[in-house]
Protein backbone atom coordinates (compact mmCIF):
# COMPACT_ATOMS: atom_id res chain seq x y z
CA UNK A 1 0.00 0.00 0.00
CA UNK A 2 1.15 3.57 -0.61
CA UNK A 3 0.91 6.59 1.42
CA UNK A 4 -2.54 7.18 0.19
CA UNK A 5 -4.09 3.98 0.71
CA UNK A 6 -2.34 4.17 4.36
CA UNK A 7 -4.38 7.07 5.04
CA UNK A 8 -7.89 5.93 3.62
CA UNK A 9 -7.02 2.56 5.60
CA UNK A 10 -6.59 4.54 8.76
CA UNK A 11 -9.87 6.81 8.03
CA UNK A 12 -11.90 3.42 7.39
CA UNK A 13 -10.17 1.98 10.73
CA UNK A 14 -11.00 5.16 12.40
CA UNK A 15 -14.76 5.51 11.67
CA UNK A 16 -15.29 2.06 12.97
CA UNK A 17 -14.20 3.31 16.22
CA UNK A 18 -15.72 6.33 15.77
CA UNK A 19 -19.09 4.03 15.91
CA UNK A 20 -18.48 2.25 18.41
CA UNK A 21 -17.11 4.99 20.55
CA UNK A 22 -20.02 7.34 20.26
CA UNK A 23 -23.07 4.15 20.58
CA UNK A 24 -20.23 4.04 24.11
CA UNK A 25 -20.23 7.23 25.56
CA UNK A 26 -24.10 7.49 25.00
CA UNK A 27 -24.91 4.28 26.68
CA UNK A 28 -22.28 5.16 29.79
CA UNK A 29 -23.46 8.87 29.40
CA UNK A 30 -19.37 9.68 29.40
CA UNK A 31 -18.72 12.65 28.53
CA UNK A 32 -14.62 11.96 28.54
CA UNK A 33 -15.03 9.14 25.51
CA UNK A 34 -17.40 11.55 23.79
CA UNK A 35 -14.85 14.24 24.01
CA UNK A 36 -12.45 11.49 22.22
CA UNK A 37 -15.05 11.23 19.54
CA UNK A 38 -15.02 14.65 18.94
CA UNK A 39 -10.83 14.59 18.72
CA UNK A 40 -11.09 11.64 16.29
CA UNK A 41 -13.05 13.53 14.37
CA UNK A 42 -10.34 16.72 13.94
CA UNK A 43 -8.44 13.93 12.99
CA UNK A 44 -10.24 12.38 10.42
CA UNK A 45 -10.38 15.47 9.41
CA UNK A 46 -7.46 16.59 8.56
CA UNK A 47 -6.39 13.07 7.11
CA UNK A 48 -9.37 13.88 4.56
CA UNK A 49 -8.16 16.95 3.49
CA UNK A 50 -4.81 15.81 2.86
CA UNK A 51 -6.44 12.91 0.92
CA UNK A 52 -8.23 14.67 -1.49
CA UNK A 53 -5.21 17.16 -1.87
CA UNK A 54 -2.78 14.57 -2.74
CA UNK A 55 -5.57 12.90 -4.90
CA UNK A 56 -5.58 16.05 -6.84
CA UNK A 57 -2.06 16.10 -6.99
CA UNK A 58 -1.52 12.58 -9.05
CA UNK A 59 -4.56 13.31 -10.93
CA UNK A 60 -2.24 16.37 -12.16
CA UNK A 61 0.79 14.39 -13.15
CA UNK A 62 -1.04 11.21 -14.66
CA UNK A 63 -4.14 12.63 -15.80
CA UNK A 64 -5.91 10.07 -14.24
CA UNK A 65 -9.43 11.94 -13.30
CA UNK A 66 -11.24 9.05 -12.96
CA UNK A 67 -9.46 7.44 -10.39
CA UNK A 68 -9.19 10.82 -8.39
CA UNK A 69 -12.99 11.15 -8.54
CA UNK A 70 -13.23 7.67 -7.01
CA UNK A 71 -10.34 8.35 -4.12
CA UNK A 72 -12.28 11.69 -3.42
CA UNK A 73 -16.18 9.90 -3.16
CA UNK A 74 -14.51 7.45 -0.95
CA UNK A 75 -13.09 9.37 1.69
CA UNK A 76 -16.22 11.63 1.62
CA UNK A 77 -18.28 8.73 2.76
CA UNK A 78 -15.94 7.88 5.08
CA UNK A 79 -15.50 11.22 6.42
CA UNK A 80 -19.36 11.44 6.27
CA UNK A 81 -19.55 7.93 9.22
CA UNK A 82 -17.59 9.89 10.92
CA UNK A 83 -19.53 13.46 11.20
CA UNK A 84 -22.38 10.78 11.94
CA UNK A 85 -20.29 9.49 14.95
CA UNK A 86 -19.24 12.78 16.29
CA UNK A 87 -23.19 13.81 15.86
CA UNK A 88 -23.66 10.76 18.33
CA UNK A 89 -21.23 11.39 20.89
CA UNK A 90 -22.74 14.96 20.49
CA UNK A 91 -25.86 14.24 22.44
CA UNK A 92 -23.49 13.19 25.43
CA UNK A 93 -21.26 17.00 25.10
CA UNK A 94 -24.86 18.89 25.81
CA UNK A 95 -26.17 19.52 29.70
CA UNK A 96 -29.32 16.81 29.28
CA UNK A 97 -28.88 13.02 30.00
CA UNK A 98 -29.71 11.20 27.40
CA UNK A 99 -32.96 9.78 26.52
CA UNK A 100 -33.51 6.43 28.29
CA UNK A 101 -34.50 4.67 25.19
CA UNK A 102 -31.34 5.36 23.69
CA UNK A 103 -30.24 3.17 26.28
CA UNK A 104 -32.64 0.53 25.82
CA UNK A 105 -31.78 0.77 21.41
CA UNK A 106 -28.19 0.05 22.16
CA UNK A 107 -28.65 -2.78 24.80
CA UNK A 108 -31.28 -4.73 22.75
CA UNK A 109 -29.94 -4.24 19.37
CA UNK A 110 -28.17 -7.01 17.44
CA UNK A 111 -24.59 -5.38 18.17
CA UNK A 112 -24.34 -4.26 22.07
CA UNK A 113 -21.68 -2.82 24.60
CA UNK A 114 -20.69 -4.14 27.74
CA UNK A 115 -18.03 -3.37 30.15
CA UNK A 116 -15.82 -5.39 32.80
CA UNK A 117 -13.10 -5.06 34.83
CA UNK A 118 -10.36 -7.70 34.51
CA UNK A 119 -9.55 -9.56 37.85
CA UNK A 120 -6.59 -11.20 38.91
CA UNK A 121 -6.25 -14.55 37.69
CA UNK A 122 -8.48 -13.87 34.54
CA UNK A 123 -7.08 -15.38 31.46
CA UNK A 124 -7.22 -12.13 30.04
CA UNK A 125 -4.73 -10.25 32.31
CA UNK A 126 -0.73 -10.19 31.63
CA UNK A 127 -1.87 -10.93 27.66
CA UNK A 128 -1.93 -9.10 24.59
CA UNK A 129 -5.63 -9.21 23.22
CA UNK A 130 -3.60 -11.03 20.25
CA UNK A 131 -2.95 -13.40 22.34
CA UNK A 132 -6.00 -14.00 24.19
CA UNK A 133 -7.58 -13.79 21.15
CA UNK A 134 -10.37 -11.99 22.92
CA UNK A 135 -12.26 -11.17 19.81
CA UNK A 136 -12.35 -14.58 18.26
CA UNK A 137 -13.55 -16.18 21.56
CA UNK A 138 -15.99 -14.55 22.66
CA UNK A 139 -17.22 -12.67 19.22
CA UNK A 140 -16.56 -9.27 21.52
CA UNK A 141 -14.34 -6.32 19.70
CA UNK A 142 -12.42 -4.13 22.57
CA UNK A 143 -13.40 -0.54 21.50
CA UNK A 144 -11.38 1.24 24.81
CA UNK A 145 -9.74 0.30 27.79
CA UNK A 146 -9.98 2.45 31.15
CA UNK A 147 -6.28 1.86 32.73
CA UNK A 148 -6.76 3.81 36.85
CA UNK A 149 -8.10 7.39 35.00
CA UNK A 150 -6.86 7.09 31.32
CA UNK A 151 -8.91 5.36 28.76
CA UNK A 152 -6.60 3.35 25.60
CA UNK A 153 -8.79 3.72 22.91
CA UNK A 154 -8.93 1.37 19.63
CA UNK A 155 -6.56 -1.04 21.61
CA UNK A 156 -4.95 -3.25 19.18
CA UNK A 157 -3.82 -6.88 19.53
CA UNK A 158 -0.39 -5.51 20.69
CA UNK A 159 -1.83 -4.00 23.38
CA UNK A 160 -1.19 -5.66 26.71
CA UNK A 161 -4.53 -6.35 29.15
CA UNK A 162 -3.66 -5.67 32.72
CA UNK A 163 -5.40 -6.62 36.18
CA UNK A 164 -7.85 -3.79 37.11
CA UNK A 165 -8.25 -2.83 33.20
CA UNK A 166 -11.96 -1.98 32.36
CA UNK A 167 -12.52 -2.97 28.91
CA UNK A 168 -15.42 -1.57 27.11
CA UNK A 169 -15.92 -3.84 23.82
CA UNK A 170 -18.92 -4.14 21.29
CA UNK A 171 -20.47 -7.59 20.04
CA UNK A 172 -23.52 -10.02 20.41
CA UNK A 173 -25.57 -10.17 23.16
CA UNK A 174 -24.60 -13.82 23.48
CA UNK A 175 -21.30 -13.17 23.94
CA UNK A 176 -21.44 -10.59 26.74
CA UNK A 177 -21.79 -13.66 29.46
CA UNK A 178 -18.65 -15.53 28.28
CA UNK A 179 -16.70 -12.43 28.15
CA UNK A 180 -17.49 -11.20 31.87
CA UNK A 181 -16.93 -14.28 33.21
CA UNK A 182 -13.69 -14.40 31.46
CA UNK A 183 -13.02 -10.97 32.85
CA UNK A 184 -13.41 -12.21 35.97
CA UNK A 185 -11.65 -15.42 35.91
CA UNK A 186 -14.80 -17.41 36.33
CA UNK A 187 -14.14 -18.78 32.93
CA UNK A 188 -10.71 -19.51 31.31
CA UNK A 189 -10.03 -19.58 27.99
CA UNK A 190 -10.30 -22.42 26.15
CA UNK B 1 -34.96 -10.86 17.94
CA UNK B 2 -37.07 -9.99 14.46
CA UNK B 3 -34.94 -9.31 11.40
CA UNK B 4 -35.22 -5.75 10.29
CA UNK B 5 -35.04 -6.90 6.80
CA UNK B 6 -38.28 -8.71 5.97
CA UNK B 7 -38.82 -6.70 2.55
CA UNK B 8 -38.83 -10.28 0.89
CA UNK B 9 -42.14 -10.98 1.64
CA UNK B 10 -43.30 -7.44 -0.20
CA UNK B 11 -44.59 -6.03 2.94
CA UNK B 12 -42.48 -4.06 5.84
CA UNK B 13 -43.67 -2.71 8.48
CA UNK B 14 -42.46 0.65 10.25
CA UNK B 15 -42.14 -0.30 14.25
CA UNK B 16 -44.79 1.03 16.29
CA UNK B 17 -42.64 2.60 19.23
CA UNK B 18 -39.66 4.93 19.48
CA UNK B 19 -37.72 2.46 21.28
CA UNK B 20 -38.39 -0.19 18.19
CA UNK B 21 -37.35 2.30 15.45
CA UNK B 22 -34.22 3.81 17.14
CA UNK B 23 -33.11 -0.18 17.95
CA UNK B 24 -33.58 -0.79 14.31
CA UNK B 25 -31.75 2.08 12.76
CA UNK B 26 -29.09 1.78 15.00
CA UNK B 27 -28.86 -2.17 14.00
CA UNK B 28 -29.31 -1.13 10.35
CA UNK B 29 -26.35 1.43 10.50
CA UNK B 30 -23.98 -0.88 11.43
CA UNK B 31 -24.83 -3.88 8.58
CA UNK B 32 -25.20 -1.62 5.88
CA UNK B 33 -21.72 -0.08 6.19
CA UNK B 34 -20.12 -3.69 6.42
CA UNK B 35 -22.68 -4.27 3.18
CA UNK B 36 -21.68 -1.68 1.43
CA UNK B 37 -17.95 -2.81 1.88
CA UNK B 38 -18.76 -6.39 0.90
CA UNK B 39 -20.55 -5.28 -2.46
CA UNK B 40 -17.32 -3.26 -3.47
CA UNK B 41 -14.66 -6.29 -2.43
CA UNK B 42 -17.13 -9.36 -4.23
CA UNK B 43 -18.74 -6.30 -7.05
CA UNK B 44 -21.76 -7.44 -6.57
CA UNK B 45 -24.65 -5.18 -7.95
CA UNK B 46 -27.41 -7.07 -5.83
CA UNK B 47 -25.55 -5.85 -2.51
CA UNK B 48 -25.80 -2.79 -3.48
CA UNK B 49 -29.12 -2.68 -4.28
CA UNK B 50 -29.74 -4.33 -0.77
CA UNK B 51 -27.93 -1.36 0.39
CA UNK B 52 -29.67 1.36 -1.33
CA UNK B 53 -33.10 -0.76 -0.42
CA UNK B 54 -31.71 0.12 3.71
CA UNK B 55 -30.76 3.62 2.77
CA UNK B 56 -34.92 4.35 1.56
CA UNK B 57 -35.67 2.19 4.68
CA UNK B 58 -33.60 4.66 7.08
CA UNK B 59 -35.66 7.35 5.20
CA UNK B 60 -38.70 6.23 6.53
CA UNK B 61 -37.81 5.05 9.99
CA UNK B 62 -36.47 8.93 10.17
CA UNK B 63 -39.72 10.35 9.01
CA UNK B 64 -41.61 8.30 11.43
CA UNK B 65 -39.75 8.68 14.49
CA UNK B 66 -39.35 12.52 14.26
CA UNK B 67 -43.42 12.88 13.90
CA UNK B 68 -43.43 10.11 16.93
CA UNK B 69 -40.62 11.89 19.19
CA UNK B 70 -42.50 15.62 18.57
CA UNK B 71 -45.89 13.78 19.19
CA UNK B 72 -44.15 12.65 22.93
CA UNK B 73 -42.62 15.56 24.57
CA UNK B 74 -44.70 17.06 27.30
CA UNK B 75 -42.33 19.08 28.71
CA UNK B 76 -39.12 21.53 28.12
CA UNK B 77 -37.26 18.39 29.63
CA UNK B 78 -38.93 15.66 27.59
CA UNK B 79 -38.19 17.90 24.14
CA UNK B 80 -34.55 18.64 25.26
CA UNK B 81 -33.87 14.65 25.19
CA UNK B 82 -36.12 13.90 22.18
CA UNK B 83 -33.60 16.31 20.20
CA UNK B 84 -30.96 14.30 21.26
CA UNK B 85 -32.73 11.28 20.46
CA UNK B 86 -33.54 12.41 17.12
CA UNK B 87 -30.14 13.54 16.60
CA UNK B 88 -28.57 10.07 17.05
CA UNK B 89 -31.53 8.64 14.74
CA UNK B 90 -30.43 11.16 12.37
CA UNK B 91 -26.78 10.00 12.57
CA UNK B 92 -27.65 6.75 11.64
CA UNK B 93 -29.39 7.89 8.98
CA UNK B 94 -26.25 9.92 7.57
CA UNK B 95 -24.29 6.64 8.31
CA UNK B 96 -26.72 4.81 5.85
CA UNK B 97 -26.27 7.67 3.10
CA UNK B 98 -22.52 7.18 3.93
CA UNK B 99 -22.81 3.17 2.60
CA UNK B 100 -25.17 4.40 -0.04
CA UNK B 101 -22.16 7.01 -1.60
CA UNK B 102 -19.81 4.43 -0.86
CA UNK B 103 -21.78 1.08 -3.46
CA UNK B 104 -22.34 4.28 -6.02
CA UNK B 105 -18.60 3.84 -6.61
CA UNK B 106 -19.54 0.33 -8.57
CA UNK B 107 -21.03 2.43 -11.26
CA UNK B 108 -17.29 3.93 -12.04
CA UNK B 109 -15.37 0.98 -14.24
CA UNK B 110 -13.14 -1.30 -11.65
CA UNK B 111 -9.94 -0.72 -13.08
CA UNK B 112 -10.33 2.69 -11.20
CA UNK B 113 -10.66 1.46 -7.82
CA UNK B 114 -8.27 -1.42 -7.74
CA UNK B 115 -7.14 0.44 -4.16
CA UNK B 116 -10.15 -0.07 -2.60
CA UNK B 117 -10.22 -3.91 -2.22
CA UNK B 118 -6.25 -3.35 -1.07
CA UNK B 119 -7.50 -0.93 1.61
CA UNK B 120 -10.41 -3.23 2.99
CA UNK B 121 -8.30 -6.66 2.62
CA UNK B 122 -5.55 -4.45 4.88
CA UNK B 123 -8.46 -3.41 7.58
CA UNK B 124 -8.95 -4.44 11.01
CA UNK B 125 -12.18 -5.97 10.89
CA UNK B 126 -12.26 -7.78 7.57
CA UNK B 127 -15.04 -8.86 4.83
CA UNK B 128 -14.47 -12.75 3.66
CA UNK B 129 -16.60 -14.89 2.01
CA UNK B 130 -16.85 -19.37 2.82
CA UNK B 131 -19.10 -21.85 1.47
CA UNK B 132 -20.44 -24.34 4.18
CA UNK B 133 -19.44 -27.96 2.81
CA UNK B 134 -21.45 -31.47 2.91
CA UNK B 135 -18.75 -32.58 5.22
CA UNK B 136 -19.40 -29.34 7.71
CA UNK B 137 -21.71 -29.93 11.15
CA UNK B 138 -22.39 -26.12 10.88
CA UNK B 139 -25.33 -27.63 8.02
CA UNK B 140 -28.51 -27.86 9.16
CA UNK B 141 -28.33 -25.69 12.67
CA UNK B 142 -29.45 -22.32 12.96
CA UNK B 143 -26.87 -19.47 13.27
CA UNK B 144 -28.40 -19.13 17.12
CA UNK B 145 -28.01 -22.27 17.96
CA UNK B 146 -24.37 -22.38 17.20
CA UNK B 147 -23.88 -18.70 18.48
CA UNK B 148 -21.79 -18.29 15.29
CA UNK B 149 -20.22 -14.46 16.54
CA UNK B 150 -20.17 -15.13 20.00
CA UNK B 151 -18.21 -18.48 18.91
CA UNK B 152 -15.64 -17.22 16.21
CA UNK B 153 -15.91 -13.23 16.33
CA UNK B 154 -17.16 -13.09 12.49
CA UNK B 155 -20.88 -11.92 12.06
CA UNK B 156 -23.02 -12.98 8.73
CA UNK B 157 -23.65 -10.18 6.90
CA UNK B 158 -25.10 -11.76 4.13
CA UNK B 159 -26.44 -15.32 2.66
CA UNK B 160 -26.12 -16.77 -1.06
CA UNK B 161 -28.36 -19.61 -1.23
CA UNK B 162 -29.06 -20.94 -4.80
CA UNK B 163 -29.72 -17.63 -6.62
CA UNK B 164 -31.41 -16.13 -3.76
CA UNK B 165 -29.22 -13.21 -1.33
CA UNK B 166 -30.49 -12.99 2.15
CA UNK B 167 -28.91 -10.02 3.97
CA UNK B 168 -28.35 -9.87 7.87
CA UNK B 169 -29.68 -13.37 8.16
CA UNK B 170 -31.85 -14.36 11.82
CA UNK B 171 -30.58 -16.47 14.05
CA UNK B 172 -33.48 -18.78 13.18
CA UNK B 173 -31.68 -18.97 9.97
CA UNK B 174 -30.66 -22.75 9.26
CA UNK B 175 -27.78 -22.73 7.48
CA UNK B 176 -27.41 -25.60 4.73
CA UNK B 177 -24.42 -27.15 2.77
CA UNK B 178 -23.83 -25.04 -0.11
CA UNK B 179 -24.57 -22.27 1.24
CA UNK B 180 -22.08 -19.06 0.99
CA UNK B 181 -21.74 -16.64 3.58
CA UNK B 182 -20.21 -12.99 3.48
CA UNK B 183 -18.89 -12.41 7.10
CA UNK B 184 -16.97 -9.54 8.91
CA UNK B 185 -14.65 -9.77 11.42
CA UNK B 186 -10.39 -10.60 12.74
CA UNK B 187 -7.97 -12.92 10.70
CA UNK B 188 -7.84 -15.39 13.04
CA UNK B 189 -12.07 -15.38 13.39
CA UNK B 190 -11.73 -16.14 9.82
CA UNK B 191 -9.57 -19.19 9.90
CA UNK B 192 -11.36 -20.68 12.72
CA UNK B 193 -15.05 -20.48 11.09
CA UNK B 194 -13.59 -21.81 7.89
CA UNK B 195 -12.29 -24.40 9.30
CA UNK B 196 -15.50 -25.62 10.64
CA UNK B 197 -17.42 -24.69 7.60
CA UNK B 198 -14.89 -26.63 5.70
CA UNK B 199 -15.68 -30.02 8.11
CA UNK B 200 -11.75 -29.28 9.19
CA UNK B 201 -13.11 -29.15 12.47
CA UNK B 202 -16.36 -29.96 14.95
CA UNK B 203 -18.19 -27.34 15.86
CA UNK B 204 -17.66 -27.00 19.87
CA UNK B 205 -19.86 -28.52 22.24
CA UNK B 206 -20.17 -27.34 25.73
CA UNK B 207 -21.53 -29.42 28.47
CA UNK B 208 -24.38 -28.05 30.20
CA UNK B 209 -23.67 -24.87 31.66
CA UNK B 210 -24.93 -25.96 35.59
CA UNK B 211 -22.62 -29.10 35.32
CA UNK B 212 -18.97 -27.13 35.38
Amino acid sequence: MDELEQKLLEVKDTSELMVDLAYSSLLYNNREIAQEVMELEEYTDELTSSIQKEAIRRAMSDGDASRAFVTIKLIESLEGICDAASGIAGVVMKNVEPHPVIKMSIRESEVTIATAMVIEGSDLSDKTLGESRLASQSGMWVVAIKRGRKYIYGPDEDTVVLVGDTLIVRGPKDGEEFFKDLASGKTRLS
Amino acid sequence: MEAPLGHEDGKEKVPRTVREMLTEMKDTSEVVVDLAYAALVFESQEMAEEVQHLEHRMDTLLYNIRIKAMLSARTRRDAEQLAGLLQVASSAEAISNAAGSIVDLLRHESDKRPFISLVLKEAEEKIKSLTISEKSDMANRTIQEMGVESETGMRIIAMKRGKRWMYDPEGTCRLKAGDLLIVRGTENGFEVLRSYSAGERHWPQYPYDGAI
